[in-house]
């Protein structure tokens, strides 16, 4: 066989491969934020509008329609102090409902010294199931440079107080969201 | 379907699945598999003081060969693996399974040419001739290694990293198309079905791979998928008995003797060359090349 001929039929098969592969994610990254944002437009309009109350304060977010006094009372903002090698500080997570989700983003993130960064917002953790005492969730987290999203459990201490709990492949951590 | 294919996964869980399947098997099936083939050796009375002697030769060249590969392998994963990754690659694809499929793909076509360009220039079939030299054919001989095996697997895999796999998805790939490879040694498995013999590769054309006889030299190089030599024009179809080994025989089953026997014959064919210019081209010319 030629080698122009098996340069050729290899370089096929290679971007048919690679192609496909390239294809599926690209397909799939952007339908899965098309669907985020759909879900953010509906949140928006059965909840009134409790999407877009990035400022307001836990009052206002009360006094609106559709208010459910049992769980709803954590939307807000969540502080979590970290203390690792990688991130000595906090980082302050937006916490909302989502089409009867709570989906945290990140908001901002403080150092040690008290000087603060707004950070680009990304979905850390969803909240499926929210009894208003104890939730189950989806929790996002970096290791090694790779992101995971590992189960955890909420277990409320108080209304200004939970803890964040997983346990991975025996990679376990425990952490104290505080209430702003 | 699409939805199951394109579904994020988790890094944790594909690890532990390739752990499943790669670093496992050598105790759920290599192992068991290398005694059922001693069993038969006794059992057809060919279990020879040749045989243990050649085994454990091959189990030695393997540990030389695992240091070296772990060397290089570390030195490539962490430094120009994730370097081209994180400046020079296409964009990073999402971790589901439609990724890691084509990654397997790939590493199996990267196989097919890093192993055919280990019997076609000098210096690889100077590694690669340790594989081949063993007159058996078992389990054992899938760890028979040369001492620069590793290099050209890790020059192959590069075009896969800055296709935008994740090096660890495409070392963990290699890994895999290596463990199904070392499933294909054994004699014990004759003819399988047509399907499986047309697409993939199997124990009987690998035996062919393996045959020192003339029409099946340098043939049969695929890892997992034979079409890859269906489509590349290396096929050929287990006809005649395999007579294993190499043209040369190595007749010794001194381990220091196994590992570096076709460095050494390189070194004696490039001091017997005359001019520069042919001693270099001994390296990049096909083994059986010699200078006018």
């Amino acid at each position: 066989m030629k080698s122009s001929t098996l340069l050729f039929r290899s370089l096929a098969i290679v971007i048919l491969i690679a192609g496909s592969a390239h294809l599926v994610s690209y397909t799939s990254i952007h339908s899965e934020n098309s669907k985020s944002k759909l879900k953010l437009k509906e949140g928006v309009d059965t909840n009134s509008e409790i999407n877009s109350t990035e400022n307001s304060s836990a009052a206002e977010i009360k006094n609106q329609e559709g208010f459910d006094n049992t769980t709803d009372y954590i939307i807000g903002k969540w502080k979590v102090n970290y203390h690792s090698k990688d991130f000595n500080g906090a980082v302050i997570y937006d916490l909302k409902k989502e089409q009867h989700i709570f989906n945290a983003y990140t908001y901002e993130y403080q150092d040690q010294n008290g000087n603060t960064e707004h950070a680009k917002s990304s979905k850390i953790l969803s909240i499926e199931k929210f009894d208003g005492h104890k939730g189950e969730g989806i929790y996002n987290i970096e290791y090694e440079g790779k992101q995971y999203d590992v189960p955890c459990t909420i277990d409320m201490i108080d209304e200004n107080t939970f803890k964040l709990s997983y346990d991975y492949y025996g990679y376990s951590d425990t952490e104290t969201w505080k209430k702003l | 379907m699409i939805e199951l294919l394109s579904k994020k996964l988790n890094w944790l869980d594909v690890e532990y699945w390739f752990y499943i399947l790669n670093d496992l098997s050598l105790i759920y099936i290599i192992l068991p598999f290398f005694v059922l083939e001693l069993i038969r050796y006794a059992y057809l009375k060919r279990l020879t003081k040749d045989l243990i002697l050649d085994s454990i030769a091959n189990i030695i060249t393997f540990g030389a060969f695992f240091i070296i590969e772990i060397v290089l392998g570390l030195l490539a994963i962490t430094k120009v693996y994730f370097w081209l990754y994180n400046n020079f690659s296409l964009p990073h694809l999402e971790l589901n399974l439609v990724t890691i499929i084509t990654c397997v793909l790939l590493a199996d076509l990267a196989y097919y040419w890093e192993h055919r360009m280990m019997h076609r220039i000098g210096i690889g079939w100077a590694t690669h001739t340790v594989h081949h030299s063993s007159p058996h054919f078992n389990m054992s001989v899938a760890y028979r290694f040369g001492p620069l095996d590793a290099i050209l697997p890790i020059l192959f895999s590069l075009p896969i990293v800055l296709l935008g796999y994740d090096p660890i998805l495409v070392l963990l790939s290699e890994i895999f198309v290596q463990v199904f490879q070392t499933l294909l040694h054994t004699e014990i498995i004759g003819k399988l079905v047509k399907p499986v013999e047309y697409i993939f590769n199997t124990p009987s054309h690998h035996r062919v791979h393996h045959g020192s006889n003339k029409q099946y030299w340098d043939k049969n190089y695929a890892g997992i998928l034979i079409i890859w030599d269906r489509i590349l024009g290396t096929f050929e179809p287990e006809v005649e008995k395999v007579k294993y080994g190499i043209s040369e025989p190595l007749d010794s089953n001194n381990p220091i003797k196994v590992f570096f026997h076709g460095l050494t014959r390189l070194y004696d064919k490039v001091k017997k060359t005359n001019g520069l210019k042919n001693k270099i081209l001994v390296f990049v010319k096909p083994p059986d090349w010699e200078s006018k």
